[in-house]
């Protein structure tokens, strides 16, 4: 029984055609056969948000994602995030904010974090505290974190910028 | 490659239309539908489930819809919890469920949850969701790979727990759900789905597929509460949803047992306005096991303290 | 004038790497023809090995190499004392997940299939759980063929001062029992070793450790091969909070399976094997009396604490010095006695976890404070205050302390939270609760006795303006690259950016002896200063010459180097290397730090003893709702005194991390065990869903609150930040309950149901109370 799939990803903009195994996880399809590995495994079960990426702009657990599910869809990961080599504004605040300590939660903190603010830029507090809630964090006790996406939306919107 | 839990070998099946699928299910004698796979597949990783194949719902037309027609508001199987949520359809119609997809597990994951899948969620239980290592190191259980039941032993029962959030406000909305077979559609009351033995995660017929949950126009107050141990990241200790009206309601409340447990004899208390009459009646109609750090008194306990404050807020709705 | 960046805040030297994925973890790595390992593990908590055969495993195709415990016969352990260890099981099986062999295959998926093709016969032993039982004579023994035949790992007794004395002259004395439960670190990268042996018979170790130094010597010791040729590096690492300190049986196996296969190896623990791994917090049962005046000077401490710690010894003899050592601090005393047991159980090894031992006692002697004060009517924040030890003092067990500012951290704590206003004025069901704590710098001794430094830092420095840092320290995300940069960038008047950190390599690097007993500040941060300051000297010589001015005149500024009395006449940093280079050489440099001499008058008192201790007051503000037993800690206050902030914005991070781990601890974190049935001995839940660490939704407000007490020998007066400001979470917070209904939790974690069931014995023993009082 041949199990195999050829798939085509568009991640982070590059079109990308793959052979994959039937049960290849998105997350093994992108860490080992892309070797995008940003994207980080931190229980292989759906439970601390490390692996997330975007499927076609919604966050989603690449770790219990079959990679064959996101066939003709668009991945995002933390790799696509700094385009041409510039962080983003929230890279750049949680990097102000020393938001990110050991950093091996960050990439999946920073995924969720602009799938919120792509859909919602003005999300209140309380809305961005229920969507960090999909992410562990053991070092930082959510504080900076909290603090970093509070800063980054205030200048996404125009607020305080710090040019 | 450089997973930790690697899954096992299986064939993926995506067809696009409920047709095809009911086909590919009566082709595959060893089949097993996936649609969000938020919970079949770290199922799957610690082998509790061993399909040769899986048949993904995906890509069929129709189970993403959601409409308001003269049988009420219709639900495709395939919609994610956070396309419910972000619906104004269904928050005109059943605000109180979105309060039950706002309490799944986390919001990641609502994305990719459908609530076909949390309707025919799998029951759960501290024996049964672990690891292949961890089961074999007891031989497994009556649920899965083995003879007994860890929680009550001697008994040739199943005591796995009902854990759907979103099922009991479906239940007091008057839910009925709408199965596809190769016979054609047959639509039943969302309660009929479940049995009293926690082994039974099909409740299906195997060659059958749930298409979509309809909820009729009903009046009445609805009300949701979930009591879990962490913030997020959990499953419910205590899933609590009422209905009231003028003349009576209902109570359902799960997590506690294999199946959601619709509260009898409490439309006379919840007519007089007496919720703690009523969450009393809860309490003596439900008889929850403990599990690590909660002892069965105490979520007996807080059943009560659910029920009636689920009362309270939905009576006090504006 | 000056630019410093010595307490400046903000980003990390390297912290944007880890923001956009680009640092590389262990598991990143990949290498031509790398195999996959996976570890086949005892079903039995206690078992002998009768037999393995490993013959139908080798038949599956992509299998390369399984090994046994005869492949790895040497033993090993973090502590000289206590090498317990076997990479795999030799004789015996201790724990259900214990290590019975490995394969390495050309997948995970086949390496995994293969460890379930090996046949292993058990002899099934009866399993050791409880105290009692690991006490007991009669029962088995885990470990045979120690000098004495027990499952007393080790027993510590200490007396200091006169106890009966002092339990003699006290007002009031109050003797309580307190349990802590264990909880173990969950960082979110699981371990992880990718191991290369090369032709030449040299062995290369990528492994997520906080303790490349120690691990290099075990995996010498363990596959026989000489120090020179072994390598550990350290690449980023997912954070350790104490539970990447041991060597591992996957670090020596990565290595052993590469040595008989020729081929790279990647080990990657899964997360329920992490539980397994372990060496988390020691369960800890303790009995505190403590005698008080009626002012509240405390008269004698006499304390006992047995812990039932797991299956090996890990650092289990050093947890028990530290659940004694530190009870002498932060408040004055004159008589202490205290014993310790550590005891083997058929479970996990316990090890350190952040706060190491001293989170448990602390939890016990600052409960017991505020219930003293409770009944000498006095005000729990000033009774600490007052009693708190001077700087430049001994304590009764000989701890050296200098730098102290525990009065400030009260104060300071006091007043952010409004603490005074609301002491026992709040409403039933709100509470606020105060604790105190003290913690180290680093241990005056390492692991191992020898007369070396504790820490060396290489500095070289050329004709670019680059600094580089070589250190053998180890960043596991708590900022130390930052701190070595950050220390080496003042004194040159250059920016933290301007150097470059090459940590954590034993081939590259001077040896550092880990991220460990909150010593890296204190002495990696020592080393650099004296390494920078040789620096400085060169530099500052060979620009007096240039500028004419004498060298004290020079000053290091913003990138220039300027003759201070005419700050016209100046050059770039650079230029001035240039000088320095052309005058003496190539600027490459070497410091170090190694303890001072400190004699304790007590010779026992060897292992606790730390240089510097940081100081820490917290104020928990809770609610609880009386109807369902839940606790709900509105706010925290931490006041921490870690000497000098050198990176406040990261000091603030450690003491938000801390408290959040012990909010944790508080509430929902027990690693605990199945005790019935046929799961009896299993983990409860070897896994994230079900070990409940808190999510965002779980974490209270966190106001960290920074005080400087300026350590006479701390780099720049810094001290530690990282542990200390998590040993008085939890009695805050049991405190804080007890103002706000009434019960005393001397039992932890505060789940709804132990909280419910104490309200209800009160309201109990209240109207049991009431009736008496009636009848009089």
């Amino acid at each position: 029984m041949n199990n195999d799939l050829v798939i085509n990803l568009n991640v982070n903009g590059d079109s990308r055609s793959l052979l994959v195994g039937a049960n290849r996880t998105l997350l093994e399809a992108l860490r080992g056969d892309l070797r995008l590995t940003g994207t980080k495994h931190g229980c292989d079960a759906g439970d601390c948000g490390s692996c997330t990426v975007t499927i076609d702009g919604e966050p989603v657990l690449s770790c219990i994602t079959l990679a064959a599910e996101a066939n003709g869809c668009e991945i995002g990961t933390i790799e696509g995030v700094a385009t041409t080599g510039k962080p983003s504004q929230l890279q750049r605040s949680f990097d102000d904010n020393v938001a990110s300590q050991c950093g091996y939660c960050t990439p999946g903190f920073i995924i969720a974090l602009d799938a919120l603010f792509k859909h919602e830029p003005d999300a209140p507090e309380n809305r961005i505290r229920e969507i960090l809630g999909s992410n562990i964090c053991r070092c930082t006790g959510y504080t900076k974190i909290i603090d970093a996406a509070l800063e980054a939306q205030s200048v996404m919107l125009g607020g305080d910028s710090e040019g | 490659m450089t997973s930790m839990l690697p899954l096992p070998e299986f064939k993926l099946l995506q067809p696009t239309t409920v047709a095809e699928a009911l086909e590919m299910l009566s082709a595959n004698s060893d089949a097993k539908l996936i649609s969000g796979g938020t919970d079949l597949l770290p199922s799957m990783k610690h082998g509790l489930f061993k399909p040769k194949v899986l048949i993904s719902t995906k890509r069929i037309k129709g189970l993403k819809d959601i409409s308001i027609n003269e049988e009420g508001l219709s639900i495709g199987a395939g919609v994610t919890h956070t396309s419910l949520r972000r619906s104004e359809t269904v928050a005109g119609f059943a605000p109180a469920l979105l309060e039950a997809c706002k309490a799944i597990a986390t919001p990641t994951i609502q994305s990719m949850g459908t609530i076909g899948g949390n309707i025919l969620l799998d029951t759960r239980c501290v024996f049964y969701n672990q690891t292949r290592f961890w089961r074999d190191s007891i031989n497994g259980c009556l649920k899965c790979d083995g003879s007994i039941c860890h929680v009550v032993q001697n008994k040739q029962e199943c005591f796995a727990a009902h854990s759907a959030d979103t099922v009991p406000v479906l239940m007091v909305m008057g839910a009925s759900v709408v199965i596809a077979g190769l016979q054609g559609e047959r639509t039943v009351p969302i309660e009929s789905l479940y049995d009293i033995d926690g082994r039974d995660s099909g409740r299906l017929k195997k060659e059958e597929i749930l298409v979509r949950v309809i909820i009729p126009k009903t009046r009445g107050e609805f009300g949701f509460r979930k009591l879990r141990v962490r913030g997020a990241i959990d499953y419910p200790l205590i899933v609590t949803a009422v209905r009231i009206t003028p003349d009576g309601g209902r109570v359902v409340v799960s997590g506690i047992g294999p199946a959601p447990i619709e509260i009898q004899e409490v439309t006379g208390a919840i007519a007089s306005g007496d919720f703690s009459k009523a969450a009393e009646i809860a309490r003596s109609q439900v008889k929850p096991l403990g599990t690590h750090n909660v002892s069965p008194n105490w979520r007996r306990h807080m059943v009560e303290v659910e029920v009636r404050r689920c009362l309270e807020k939905t009576s006090s709705k504006p | 004038m000056k630019d410093s960046c010595l307490g400046r805040g903000g980003r990390k030297i390297d912290g944007m790497e880890r923001i956009t994925g680009r640092a590389v973890f262990t598991a990143d790595m990949t290498r031509p023809g790398m195999l996959h390992a996976a570890f086949l593990r005892s079903p039995h908590p206690h078992a002998r090995v009768i037999s393995i055969d490993t013959s139908q495993a080798m038949k599956i195709e992509g299998v390369k190499s399984i090994i046994t415990g005869e492949h790895l016969p040497i033993n090993f352990g973090v502590i000289p004392v206590a090498q317990d260890e076997h990479a795999l099981a030799t004789d015996k099986v201790r724990f259900v997940g214990d290590e019975v062999a490995a394969v390495a295959a050309i997948s995970r998926s086949i390496a995994i299939e293969a460890t379930r093709a090996i046949e292993v016969k058990y002899e099934v032993l009866e399993p050791v759980y409880s105290i009692e039982d690991a006490l007991n004579p009669e029962k088995p023994i885990l470990h045979e063929g120690r000098r004495k035949a027990s499952n007393v790992l080790r027993r510590v007794f200490q007396k200091y001062g006169d106890i009966d004395a002092g339990m003699e002259e006290a007002d009031l004395i109050i003797d309580e029992d307190y349990f802590y439960p264990g909880s173990t670190h969950v960082p979110l990268e699981t371990q992880t070793a990718l191991a290369e042996w090369d032709e030449n018979g040299k062995l290369t170790l990528h492994s997520s450790t906080q303790v490349p130094h120690y691990l290099h010597k075990a995996l010498a010791r363990v596959l026989q091969v000489r120090t020179q040729d072994v390598r550990v590096i350290k690449p980023a690492v997912g954070a350790g909070y104490g539970g990447k300190s041991d060597p591992f049986s996957h670090e020596f196996c990565a290595a052993e399976l590469s040595r008989r296969t020729g081929r790279p190896v990647m080990f990657i623990l899964d997360r329920e094997e992490v539980f397994y791994t372990h060496r988390g917090r020691h369960p800890a049962k303790m009995s505190l009396k403590m005698g008080f005046k009626n002012n509240g000077e405390i008269t004698g401490v006499d304390f006992k604490v047995v812990s039932p710690g797991g299956a090996y010894a890990s650092f289990g003899v050093v947890t028990s010095y530290y659940f004694g050592v530190f009870m002498t601090l932060p408040y004055k005393l004159e008589n202490y006695r205290f014993e310790a047991k550590r005891l083997y159980t058929n479970h996990p090894p316990c090890g350190p976890k952040r706060g190491h031992g001293a989170i448990q006692p602390r939890f016990a002697l600052e409960m017991h404070i505020d219930k003293a004060a409770c009944q000498l009517g006095l005000d729990p924040a000033e009774m600490r205050r007052k009693n708190g030890v001077e700087p430049n003092t001994e304590t009764c067990n000989g701890l050296r302390i200098t730098s102290v500012a525990i009065d400030e951290c009260i104060e300071e704590a006091v007043k952010a939270s409004g603490y005074n206003e609301k002491y026992g004025k709040l409403p039933l069901g709100k509470g606020i609760g105060i604790a105190g704590s003290a913690y180290m710098c680093g241990a005056l001794h390492g692991i191992y006795q020898n007369e070396m430094p504790q820490s060396a830092v290489q500095l070289l420095v050329d004709r670019s303006g680059r600094v580089a840092i070589y250190s053998g320290t180890s960043d596991i995300g708590q900022g130390s690259n930052h701190m070595l940069a950050a220390v080496v960038a003042e004194r040159l008047g250059i920016e933290p950016t301007d150097c470059h950190v090459l940590e954590a390599d034993t081939a590259l690097t001077p040896v550092d002896l880990g991220s460990y007993s909150s010593r890296v500040t204190f002495m990696a941060g020592n080393a650099a200063l004296s390494a920078v300051n040789q620096v400085r000297e060169r530099i500052v010589s060979a620009a007096a010459t240039k500028l004419e001015c004498e060298p004290s005149d020079i000053i290091l500024s913003n990138g220039e180097v300027f003759n201070g009395v005419s700050p016209d006449r100046k050059l770039e940093f650079k230029e001035a290397v240039v000088l320095a280079e052309s005058a003496g050489g190539t600027v490459s440099v070497v410091g170090h730090y190694k303890p001072p001499p400190i004699g304790s008058r007590f010779r026992r008192q060897s292992v606790g003893p730390s240089p510097s201790y940081s100081f820490t007051a917290q104020v928990a503000a809770v609610t609880v709702d009386c109807e369902t037993g839940i606790v709900i800690v509105d706010k925290i206050w931490c006041a921490h005194d870690c000497g000098k902030a050198i990176n406040p914005t990261i000091v603030e991070g450690q003491i938000e991390g801390s408290v959040y781990m012990g909010v944790g601890e508080a509430f929902l974190e027990d690693h605990t065990f199945h005790t019935s049935g046929h799961a009896k001995g299993l983990h409860f839940g070897p896994s994230i869903l079900e070990y409940k660490i808190p999510t965002i939704h779980d974490t209270p407000e966190i106001e960290a609150i920074i005080i400087e007490s300026n350590d006479p020998e701390g780099p720049f007066g810094a001290k530690e930040a990282g542990e200390g400001p998590q040993m008085a979470t939890v009695p805050a917070i049991a405190n804080a309950i007890y103002d706000a209904v009434g019960v005393w939790m001397n039992e932890a974690p505060f789940t709804p149901d132990k909280v419910l069931r104490a309200l209800k014995n009160k309201a109990r023993a209240d109207k049991r109370n009431a009736k008496i009082g009636g009848a009089e």
